[in-house]
């Protein structure tokens, strides 16, 4: 039975999705009841997906589908393969898709109206689809999962206001293109290896010493701008801001954690496993000094971008997008150090985001103001509320026991340890300006309005103002918000443990 | 802004080129992806482990038929997608339609001939999804055909007379009914003891031995598909060409 976890996992969102669909528009609470119970179960098999990978002796398990055997060596069928980053992926993207349909449950009924099963159904489909991209061990099948997630996206983004439709088309042609940038590199490997299997394409490209061709090199270099585009690193990021933000609020408190930091792990995931860490690091390319320079530019502009925005949710995606150079700067340094950092980040990046982007959706929804000035004297109004998004906060700025300092000082260390000094700059700059960002929240919220900062010096916005504030918040929103704050200090307080499991998975540098 | 999207084209376009010069020659019989160990192996084992003489159809719907279950997420999301953004509940009496009253289905040659040709056309729909493990086509192909065969009843007859045969609800019916068909194939494999989409496991409750197994439950396969997307098709159609009212429209 174990074997067929990842099975389960893709399978019960799936089903889940058609049922949501088949049940209709008539019944939103049977629709909410499919999503909560089709997620909760992948979510538990996610979790016992962990302790199969730590029971197996070689750290990872592997799952054929349709139980096509190799021959001669290579893999004729689709293969997963589960090592412990990926089991650990695929847990965090049940679990907050659990929590965060909890947190959707009062808020689509306002916001979709009728579509209310649409909007579970593709949900559903769209974490089938994550998961599958972290699990699967096959280059094209990779894509066929992107598109899936690509499409949901896109679809659960036009949903939201009337601003939403424009900021997902931008998105549609901005992820297009680095689709078939992805699928045009994955097209060169198979002319030049014959196989779609992420280990055989390695060995072929070892044995054969292909490394030395241009077509390897330029595939590379397509697949990496690709994930780039997907995952907004500067100054590929112009769809994130708009997309998260108009987006409807379940939706982007489950697309901000989490689209961008599994768009992460593929990109180490062609790093490490399809090229090998020995081609894409290896000193006679160029690459590795100018993509480190490319992350420091991402953080000092996402934080920079970020304090000038006074749109809460605007703010918040552009510290994303600092938040991105962080990963793949750690991910180039070319030390254990600093990849596990970028690993270990995924997870608490994920964690703190999901944090602040409950809270700041409860504060707008309920203050019906989407700018800083919403905060004015909220810790007095709403203590539980601000509490967790002081810890949300407190963790992008790094302080201990929360999971954003552990990763900020793997990532230090190893920008210490490969002797990067202007990536340790730009990481603690970066330190700084959250500090001021969140401090300056914090004020409003302990003092109530500031004198001499005067309210017209936040331009309103009307369209992305929500259609319907909330008289109390409900326990449904308090609820995943507690969770969440649990998850940014466990994923600290367990750093340890975390980063041991994450080394076990990483191949030797 | 124009200079940057030029500069962009002129890099990519370079690094293009620079890459073919690098592959086989064109329909090199000894290039990788002709010779090498996978292809190799469909070409000589195809026949002999899944009993269907159509390769394609025996790489798409049982060796990647993983890939082949999301592509036909893939379009049920496309249509739902649609459904979902453009579909306009409620009433919309209020606003007066963008085109002209369409006289529906006055024209008699228009109407004859579809009359005509729409069996036809879903008869060879048929054919070619039944068919699509031994000759070229399967449920894609079908699929789309079905489908035209509605939007063709819709243009000619207007959409009303199709959706009498093709009401809403049941194109969203019958779409996930193709993924359950497929999905819900792959997980009976589970109940057998094989892995998910092994077909061959499934050999006790088909007739034949486990290779004919594998050829018949492609059959299967081809048939959600050709559910879904015939179903797909013509509600994105419909909800495109009235802009989501699903009423006069066209």
């Amino acid at each position: 039975m174990t074997e067929h976890y990842p099975v389960v996992i893709l399978m019960a969102p799936l089903f889940g999705a058609l049922l949501a669909t088949l049940l209709g528009r008539g019944r939103q609470v049977a629709c909410w009841w499919t999503a909560l119970i089709a997620l909760g179960i992948s979510a538990l098999f996610a979790v016992g997906n962990i302790c199969a990978v730590l029971a197996s002796g070689e750290g990872e398990l592997r799952y054929r589908m349709g139980g096509w055997h190799e021959s001669s060596g290579y893999e004729v069928g689709i293969e997963l393969r589960v090592d412990m980053l990926a089991a650990l992926v695929v847990a965090a993207v049940t679990l907050v898709g659990f929590v965060n349909t909890i947190f959707a449950k009062t808020r689509v009924t306002g916001e979709m109206r009728e579509k209310v099963s649409f909007y579970y159904a593709l949900n559903q489909l769209l974490i089938v689809g994550l998961c599958g991209i972290v699990m699967t061990n096959d280059a094209f099948n990779l894509y066929v999962l992107i598109e899936i997630t690509s499409l949901t996206s896109y679809a659960l983004i036009a949903m939201g206001n009337r601003r939403a439709a424009l900021s997902s088309f931008n998105y549609i042609i901005m992820g297009t293109i680095g689709a078939s940038f992805y699928l045009l590199g994955v097209g060169y490997l198979y002319i030049k290896t014959g196989t779609l299997n992420i280990d055989d394409i390695r060995g072929v490209l070892q044995s054969g010493n292909l490394w030395g061709h241009a077509s390897i090199t330029i595939a590379f270099i397509l697949i990496m701008l690709g994930v780039w585009i997907k995952m907004a690193l500067f100054p590929l990021h112009g769809w994130l801001p708009n997309a998260y933000c108009y987006a409807p609020s379940a939706v982007s408190s489950f697309m901000a954690p989490l689209m961008t930091k599994v768009m992460v792990y593929v990109m180490l995931r062609v790093m490490l496993w399809l090229f090998g860490s020995e081609y894409v690091y290896s000193s006679g390319h160029v690459w590795g000094e100018l993509i480190i320079w490319m992350s420091i530019i991402a953080i000092v502009a996402g934080s920079f971008l970020a304090l000038a925005r006074t749109d809460i949710k605007k703010m918040l995606t552009y510290l994303i997008v600092a938040e991105v150079g962080y990963m793949v700067g750690g991910a180039w340094l070319v030390n254990g150090a600093g990849l596990a950092g970028s690993m270990y980040h995924i997870f608490s990046d994920a964690a703190m985001t999901f944090c602040l982007f409950l809270a700041a959706s409860i504060v707008i929804l309920r203050t019906g103001d989407h700018r800083l000035t919403a905060f004015n004297g909220l810790f007095r109004r709403m203590p539980l509320t601000m509490i967790g998004f002081t810890v949300g906060a407190l963790s992008m700025i790094g302080l201990p026991p929360t999971c954003g300092f552990f990763s900020k000082w793997y990532l230090i260390s190893g920008g210490i340890e490969a002797g990067h000094w202007a990536y340790v700059a730009a990481l603690l700059f970066s330190s700084l300006v959250n500090a001021v960002i969140f401090f300056r929240i914090f004020e409003r919220a302990y003092f109530g309005n500031l004198k001499g900062v005067a309210d017209e010096q936040f331009p309103d916005d009307r369209d992305s103002a929500p259609p319907l504030t909330l008289e109390r918040v409900p326990c449904s929103m308090l609820i995943p918000l507690f969770l969440a704050v649990m998850a940014v200090l466990l994923v600290g307080i367990y750093n340890n443990t975390l980063v041991s499991w994450l080394k076990a998975a990483m191949p030797p540098l | 802004m124009k200079f940057f999207g030029f500069i962009a084209v002129v890099v990519v376009g370079t690094l293009l080129l620079v890459a073919t010069g690098d592959f086989p020659g064109w329909g090199n019989p000894h290039s990788p992806a002709s010779e090498g160990q996978v292809s190799g192996f469909y070409i000589e084992q195809t026949v002999n482990v899944t009993k269907v003489p159509n390769m394609v159809t025996a790489v798409l719907a049982d060796f990647r038929g993983y890939d082949t279950m999301f592509e036909t997420v893939v379009i049920f999301i496309a249509g739902i997608g649609i459904i979902a953004v453009l579909r306009t509940f409620g009433d919309t009496a209020g606003k007066a339609s963008d085109y002209p009253e369409p006289d529906e289905g006055s024209d008699i040659i228009v109407r004859s001939t579809c009359h005509l040709m729409v069996p036809l056309i879903q008869l060879f729909a048929l054919y070619v999804v039944a068919h699509g493990h031994h000759s070229p086509g399967g449920g894609f192909q079908g699929g789309v055909m079905l489908g035209a065969s509605y939007i063709l009843l819709a243009l000619a007859c207007g959409l009303p007379v199709a959706k009498r045969r093709m009401g809403e609800r049941k194109a969203i019916v019958l779409a996930a009914t193709g993924i359950i068909i497929y999905a819900g194939w792959g997980v009976a494999c589970l109940f057998f003891g094989g892995n998910f989409l092994d077909y061959a496991s499934l050999d006790p409750v088909l007739p034949g031995d486990k290779e004919m197994a594998r050829s018949h439950s492609m059959l299967v396969v081809e048939i959600g598909v050709a559910f879904t997307v015939t179903a797909i098709m013509f509600a994105i159609y419909s909800n495109l060409a009235t802009r989501g009212r699903l009423e006069k429209g066209l």
